[in-house]
């Protein structure tokens, strides 16, 4: 276990017009499972390779265990790494792939033989140990992967996207295998991913990044609830949060919004009061927009055109265009729904759950923003 | 496969295993037979088969010497072939530096000149030097000559091997030198072996450079003992043929240890 911690980390690659990674500031406690997610080219992977020695680092301080490591080589900062691709030597045996690390660090015979054949029990891959990497499957590749980090029994282990070349169903197992890993070993773990359902499911934190800032940083349920901005919002969640523009209007003391020509009023928890005119986004998550009023206290009614319906088995998700305030409305109906395409429905919104953005696209309801 | 597609298909591969092999299988039948045994019929079996000829050609036609040399040039030239070619592909497919792309062009453009414009220029170095009519100057012109291809080959291997793995192998402790042997080398050996077979069978055949660059019978290499035995006024196309037999005896056990990992190397890539 250890203590990682980035300070302003940038990454500025030559003849590059913008930096890939530009003031990441981080705290990663012992025993931490921290997720960075993003869309792909958010600085993410940029952000990683620096912790695990991979790339130099442009500016800032990167230190373990309290420990300035920007200038040591990867070899000497004990850490271990699981690639997407799996990056496992193609002409070694899997026995070989376990024990290649170990070997360099001069470990005891008597010693690499105990861990490897530890480790490939533990990952059920004690009867493939002397096949060679094109004789297994996927899963069992990826197995060898996580193998190959756990035998070292380093301080840090960081995976990059592991789960982004497996099939559907493998992906779910072998996410519960790496959450039961890091219950097992209680180690401090750095996972990039772009899957939100992965850093959800694994993460005890998620720093989400975007354009190589951190956009938000907490724990997986505190960023779903209180997003910090509109790419938060908009990026997590599936389908993303409903994002309409609106004008705050002066009639309830600055909590009224005018969205197209329909006037709403939010409780006031939800927004401060803000002088008429001001342009702001109006956010509500589609789990909290129905085509039923299940007695929201605060439920609004949204007259709309149905114009997708997607029929998902337990759930249905509803996509209606607002009309004159030019938005759609993106709705999740447990079941099915009788109405189809065209139809002119109303969609009740539970204002109590809204969020309010402002101009430049941050949270207004958030007090404080853990970044 | 319906039996007459199949017939067609294994008469057509017959005909070009004949045509293909016909000109070896008459060379190995020649040099079991003597010069005026041939002149008397060109194409019959040998009957009776002369196999003290190839002693003969071993003790009393200088071949043992010719071999040993063309061996001791030739084994040098690939071994320092393939590891500096090896070193120099690594390095020019895996490491971003300024002039990596110039330097591999300079080293590729050579490949575009006929050597016979070289010739003249590396005769005069090799005997400023001192190494004109010597293995090691010749060992030297041939590494020269072969390793922008060399390089070519195995640069365009290393440049596909995933960067992950070498990242992997950083993370697991291993200096950039030991990854080279320890890793890439390894995984690069299909490709290795093609470098091998191909630069051994044109060193080995190798005339031109050899003609112009040793002239002591001490140093001759195959090719040139193959010419001595053609005179000027008549040729003993036997012991010519017997020869030959003799001379290609290493491209086929070095073709017969590499082939497998040569058809790997060829196909990289081929197949996801």
């Amino acid at each position: 276990m250890a203590i990682v911690r980035l300070e302003r980390l940038t990454k500025i690659y030559e003849r590059a017009e913008a930096p890939a990674v530009k003031d990441v500031s981080i705290d990663i406690g012992h025993g931490d499972f921290m997720v960075l997610l993003g869309p792909s080219g958010c600085g993410k992977t940029t952000t990683l390779r620096m912790i695990a020695g991979l790339e130099s680092i442009s500016d800032g301080i990167l230190s373990i265990d309290g420990n300035f490591v920007n200038e040591v080589p990867a070899k000497d900062r004990d850490i271990a790494m699981v690639f997407q691709s799996y990056a496992l030597y193609p002409h070694m045996t899997v026995w070989d792939n376990l024990a290649f690390g170990l070997k360099r660090r001069s470990i005891p015979r008597e010693e690499i033989e105990r861990r490897v054949t530890n480790v490939a029990a533990t990952l059920g891959l004690s009867e493939f140990l002397r096949r060679k990497p094109h004789a297994l499957s996927g899963g069992q590749r990826q197995r060898v992967a996580l193998g190959r980090a756990i035998v070292r029994h380093p301080k840090v282990f960081l995976f990059d996207e592991p789960l982004s070349n497996l099939d559907a169903a493998l992906r779910v197992s072998t996410r519960g295998e790496i959450a039961a890993l890091h219950r097992r070993l209680g180690a401090t773990m750095i996972y990039v991913t772009h899957d939100q359902v992965e850093a959800m499911t694994l993460g005890t934190r998620i720093c989400i990044m975007n354009k190589g800032r951190v956009a938000q940083i907490g724990t997986p349920l505190d960023v779903y609830h209180n997003p910090a901005n509109t790419f938060v919002a908009g990026f997590l969640g599936n389908p993303p949060m409903n994002l309409l523009p609106a004008v705050v209007t002066d009639d309830e003391g600055g909590c009224t919004l005018a969205v197209g020509s329909l006037k709403l009023t939010l409780p006031p928890q939800r927004m401060p009061p803000l002088p008429a005119g001001t342009t702001v986004t109006l956010g509500i998550r589609p789990e909290h927009v129905s085509p039923h009023d299940r007695g929201y206290l605060q439920g609004f009614p949204f007259s709309c055109e149905v114009v997708q319906i997607e029929r998902l088995g337990a759930e249905t998700l509803i996509f209606a265009e607002l009309g004159d305030a030019g938005a759609r409305l993106v709705a999740r109906s447990g079941g099915d729904v009788a109405f189809g395409l065209g139809d002119r429905i109303t969609l009740y919104a539970d204002l109590s759950a809204a969020h309010v953005f402002d101009g430049a696209g941050n949270a207004l309801h958030l007090q404080t923003q853990s970044r | 496969m319906p039996i007459v597609t199949r017939t067609l298909v294994l008469l057509a591969l017959s005909l070009y295993t004949a045509f293909a092999a016909g000109p070896f299988v008459w060379a190995a039948m020649l040099s079991l037979r003597t010069t005026p045994e041939i002149h008397l019929d060109h194409f019959a079996f040998p009957n009776p088969a002369h196999w003290e000829k190839f002693p003969d050609a071993w003790f009393n036609s200088n071949y043992a010497t010719y071999f040993t040399n063309s061996l001791q040039v030739v084994v040098t030239a690939v071994l320092v072939l393939t590891i500096v070619g090896a070193m120099a592909a690594h390095c020019l497919a895996r490491y971003r530096f300024r002039l990596n792309r110039i330097i591999y062009f300079i080293l590729f453009s050579t490949i575009i000149f006929p050597p016979q414009i070289t010739i003249i220029s590396l005769f005069q170095i090799l005997v400023n030097y001192g190494l004109y009519n010597s293995k090691v100057g010749l060992t030297l012109v041939y590494v020269a000559l072969q390793l922008p291809l060399t390089i070519y080959i195995l640069e365009s291997f290393f440049a596909r091997l995933p960067a992950d793995l070498f990242d992997a192998a950083r993370i697991d402790g291993y200096s950039d030198w030991e990854i080279f042997w320890k890793v890439s080398l390894p995984i690069a050996a299909p490709a290795v072996a093609t470098t091998v077979i191909l630069n051994f069978i044109l060193l080995w055949n190798e005339f031109l450079f050899a003609v112009v660059l040793i002239t002591d019978e001490a140093n001759r290499t195959l090719p040139l003992g193959i010419q001595r035995i053609i005179g000027d006024t008549q040729e003993d196309i036997g012991m010519i043929a017997t020869g030959l037999m003799i001379a290609i005896v290493p491209v086929i056990i070095i073709y017969a240890f590499f082939s497998e990992k040569l058809i790997q190397g060829m196909t990289a890539g081929a197949v996801k």
